[in-house]
Order: structure tokens, then sequence, then C-alpha cells
């Protein structure tokens, strides 16, 4: 599927005095695709969420949006003692919504909290409450959201929920951004990966990123001895070890390999129990890719 | 229209969950109800002297039973008019001492409980958003000085002598209470409103915002030392001066609320 951009941002830059919160960052983001913000503390992810939501405005650079913007911000900042229908009713009515009762009922319903609705904010748990920060986000249906930390300090349980909500936004031909330094979440829901240390450090898929930094390795088990098909092997990949009955093999491309390496396996006597590519922890790419910004 | 009162259901809403914000308002209002009745009907009782046997108050009756609203009142009726009529300006603080501790809290209150952002997310416009939180203030305030003045009315119709209630509702009384008092109002909230945009701490908005009692308390003293006569048209000239002033606050309001430095350098 082509590649469409629903939101824009080129050569973002915001300084607060004389310190660059955020330096000459672009990248696009397009309908169906979950974008991950990736940074430590004060790497400008929030700054730059508020800039693409209008928030704030860049010191430099512009942001380009088509259609409507939904924000979900790092705290769930719901009326404590308000109900959860009227904390979305307001902000129904804030948008300008045709029928806000039915809109806030279809949303209360969407995300599964209908029968919490007369319940007070503040008599909700953490994980509750994000969820009806969320759904007060997608209230106007926006084509765009913008996620703001959005399992920060949830139960595994609750990041669970908000993460299969997250997805079920990309089903939907949502354009979704989430800023974060939960890798673990980055791996598990996000298609393109930027990080962010105030300039843009890198910006791929996570595939891509593990790839560049570490290369790619295929794991093949072999019932029996790895080490006699070794210089086999090296005619088809360069980088070949064995350990016991493992063998370790550097590829630039996993996909296109991997069968021609199993053909000459196989071709050469030996029985294939297993084969898997090797993927380095995002950690780790994530670290090393801040290491090397910082030298 | 439909954001400021989608904003307003909202802070209507949140003040009948925390009814104990109108408690220094509901305090105001009792004292500014019981203080004319203890000068005018319970001294006097207690005493055993009448108001009209003072020779403190017989210039200050003669000079009330001139007015229309007072011809046929006795010399005693006269007098308790007069004092019933001077206090009422007190009513006028009630709105402001209940609402102040609202409107100081109206911007930096969000900001602390962090509900600021998600709104300036929405369309909202900045005059939307502190005129929302303006009235939301003001309404109740408003709300209580009309069941203050009721009390007020019912009160002097139980204790004080016949036909003294109908003083107060001749126009100068009658301005005073629902003119004069809510733009006075309006103008100390405007002023708290500012000052919240402003600062991070909820009290500095209180203390500012609370020094529209002094001019309040001036009038009610040169209304006693009968250095100002408030008739209806000296109140609604001020009332006329009060509504520029209101429009010059929203003026300034709006240019010192500024989203930026709320959002970033606000903790």
């Amino acid at each position: 599927m082509a590649f469409v951009a629903t939101l824009v941002a080129s050569h973002l830059t915001r300084r607060f005095d004389a310190r660059v919160a955020v330096d000459d960052v672009s990248f696009e983001l397009a309908a169906g695709e979950i974008f991950a913000l990736l940074g430590p503390n004060g790497a400008g992810k929030t700054t730059t969420l508020r800039m693409l939501a209008g928030l704030i405005r860049p010191s430099a650079g512009a942001v380009r949006v088509n259609g409507r913007i939904g924000l979900l911000t790092e705290a769930p900042g719901l009326w404590d003692r308000l109900t959860v229908e009227r904390n979305l009713l307001v902000y129904a009515r804030l948008h300008g919504l045709p029928n806000p009762a039915r809109a806030v009922d279809e949303t209360l319903a969407l995300f599964d909290i209908a029968d919490r609705k007369h319940d007070r904010a503040a008599q909700l748990s953490k994980g509750l409450k994000q969820r009806v920060a969320l759904a007060r986000a997608l209230l106007h249906r926006p084509d765009i959201v913008l996620l703001d930390e959005p399992t920060s300090g949830l139960d595994p349980e609750s990041a669970r929920a908000v993460r299969e909500l997250i997805l079920r936004l990309r089903e939907e031909r949502r354009a979704v951004l989430i800023s974060t330094h939960n890798l673990d979440e980055v791996a598990r829901v996000a298609d393109r990966v930027a990080v962010l240390s105030a300039r843009l450090v890198a910006l791929d898929t996570p595939a891509a990123l593990r790839a560049r930094l570490f290369g790619s390795r295929l794991l093949v088990t072999l019932a029996g001895d790895a080490a006699r098909f070794v210089d086999l092997l090296r005619t088809t990949a360069a980088d070949v070890r064995a350990n016991g009955c493992t063998l370790s093999i550097g590829v630039a491309d996993v996909e296109r390999t991997a069968p021609a390496v199993v053909r000459t396996l196989v071709g050469a006597g030996a029985d294939v129990v297993s084969v898997v590519a090797e993927q380095a922890p995002l950690e780790d790419v994530y670290l090393r890719l801040l290491q090397r910004d910082a030298r | 229209m439909k954001r400021i009162a989608a904003l307003l259901d909202k802070e209507l809403a949140d003040l009948r969950g925390n009814p104990a914000v109108f408690v220094p308002a509901i305090i105001t209002g009792i004292i500014s109800i019981v203080m004319p009745f203890v000068v005018a009907i319970v001294v006097p009782y207690i005493s055993g002297e009448r108001l009209s046997d003072s020779s403190d108050f017989r210039i200050a009756a003669e000079m009330y039973r001139s007015q229309p609203a007072s011809r046929n009142l006795d010399p005693e009726g006269a007098i308790q008019a007069m004092i019933f009529q001077q206090f009422l300006i007190l009513l006028v603080l009630t709105p402001v001492a209940g609402a102040m501790s609202v409107a100081a809290y109206a911007v930096v209150g969000e900001k602390q409980a962090r509900t600021l952002e998600p709104l300036l997310a929405t369309p909202i416009t900045t005059f939307e958003l502190l005129a929302a939180k303006v009235l939301g203030a003001l309404v109740p305030g408003v709300v209580l000085v009309a069941l203050c003045f009721t009390l007020y009315v019912g009160g002097v119709i139980a204790f004080a002598h016949p036909g003294v209630y109908r003083t107060l509702f001749f126009s100068r009384a009658l301005l005073t209470m629902f003119l004069l008092g809510p733009l006075a109002a309006l103008a100390a909230l405007q002023m708290a409103v500012c000052v919240s945009s402003r600062v991070n701490d909820a009290r500095s908005a209180q203390q500012i915002g609370a020094l529209i009692i002094l001019p309040i308390s001036i009038l009610l003293v040169a209304q006693f030392t009968n250095n100002v006569d408030l008739t209806s048209r000296v109140i609604l000239l001020i009332s006329g001066g009060l509504a520029l002033l209101n429009l010059v606050l929203m003026a300034i309001a709006i240019n010192l609320f500024d989203r930026e430095s709320i959002l970033t350098r606000w903790k």
C-alpha cells in the first residue's frame, strides 16, 4: 500500500530561551501506521507532541496535518469530582459534536467502560482513568492520534488493555504516534521508530534498526554436530559460527537467505531441527543509538 | 457560546461536588444580614432606647424622611430604613467572598490538577475558556446574593417597623444589589482569573483579587459619613465605570493568558 502522509513534521525546532528542546526534527506519519517516538527523559518527546497538536508553536519548521488530531496527555487529566460520563460530555460539547450524549455513549461502549459511566473519575483505578482519557482523546473520531506515555505507570493487565486499544486504532486506519520510553511496548506495537535526543538520532522500522546496528543472524539448530557444515556455508555467508548443534550465520537479509541456507544444509545431509532469526533486543538497539549520538 | 456553556456546566457541576468552597461566602452573607438587625433591632431592644431618641440618628432620620421611599414612615421606621439600606452594600461583598477562591483556583487549579492540557487541545478559545471560568465563579455568587437578599427582606418584614421593607424595593437598593454588586464581583473575579493565569499558586490570586473589598468598604464608610450619597444616578455611573473596567480586564486577561508558558514553564 502506498505511503500517504496524514501528518508531516518538517524541520521542527523548539527553543526555550537558550536551550534547544527539539532540534530540526522531520518525519511523516501515514494512516494505519503506529509510529513510536523513543527517547530518554528530556529528549523533547512531549514538546514534539505539543507542537504536533498545536499546543505550542515551533521556533522553526512546520507541521502539516491532514485530518483531526486527538491527544492523550501524559496525565489522564480527568476532573475528579465529575462522573466519567460528564467528563466526556464536556469534551464532546467542546468539540462541537452534533449529538454529544450519543457520541459519549458510543465511545464508552467502544472502550468497554459503559458500566462505569456514573462513577466519579476519582473512584477509578489508574488503568481505568487512562482508558477514559484515551476514550476522551478519540471522542471526536480523530484521524491522527497522539499518545504521550500511554502505558506509563500502569499494571501489566491495564497496559495490555491500552496496547490492544492502540492496535485497534491501526486497524481503523488511524495514524498513531506514541511518545514513550517503554521499549517493550514499542517492540510490540510500532511499525516505525524514531529515536529522539533533541534531534532525530534514527528513524526506521524496528527490524531495520536492529539490522543496521547489529546485523541479522540466522540460528539453525541441527540434529548433531554443526561444526562440519561451517565451511560449506561459508560459500553462502561470510560470517558462520558453530556452537554444538547450533549454527549462527550472519546474513544481510534473513528472508532471502534462510531458504538457501536450509537447502544447502539439507543437500549436504544435515537434519535441520529449527531455523530462527536472531533479534537483538530493542533495548540494545536504543542504547547503542544513544551512545553513538553522545559521542 | 456553546463551548462557554459546556465549560460553564462543568464548572458548576464541579462546584456542586465541592460545596465547602462556599462556606466563606455563606459566613459573609450571614454576617452581612445579621449586622444591621443587631444595630437597628437588637441593640435598641436590649438598651430600651429607641433609635429616634438618639441625637446621632436625628439628622439622618430627617434626611431619609424627605425621600419618597421613606416619607410615610414614622421616625423610628425611617432610621431603620436608613440602616437597612446602607448595610445593603455589605451584601455586595457576598459573591466576592464566595467566588474569590473559585476564581483564584480557575487556571492554576486546572494546571495543578493536570486537566488544563487536554482542555487546551480542544478548539476552545482563550476568551471562551476565561469567560466560562469567570461565569462559573460569578453565577453561584449572584444566586447566593439573591438568597441573602430574600432572607434580608424577610427579616425586615418580620422584625422592622411596618413599611420599612418597601424601601428595599426602590431602584437604589435594587440597583445596588443586582447591578453594582454583580459588576463589582465580576471585576474582582476577572482580576483573580488574570492573576491565576500568571502565578503558580492559587493563594496569590486569592490575595490580589481580594483587594476589590477595599473600594466597597470605602463606599460603605463614605455613605455612613455622608460623604457620598449613593443615589440611583451615582450607582448607575459607578456601574457604567465598572462595566468598562470589566471589558478592559477581559482584554487584559486574554493577553495575560499565555498558553505556551502555562504548559511549558509551570511545574
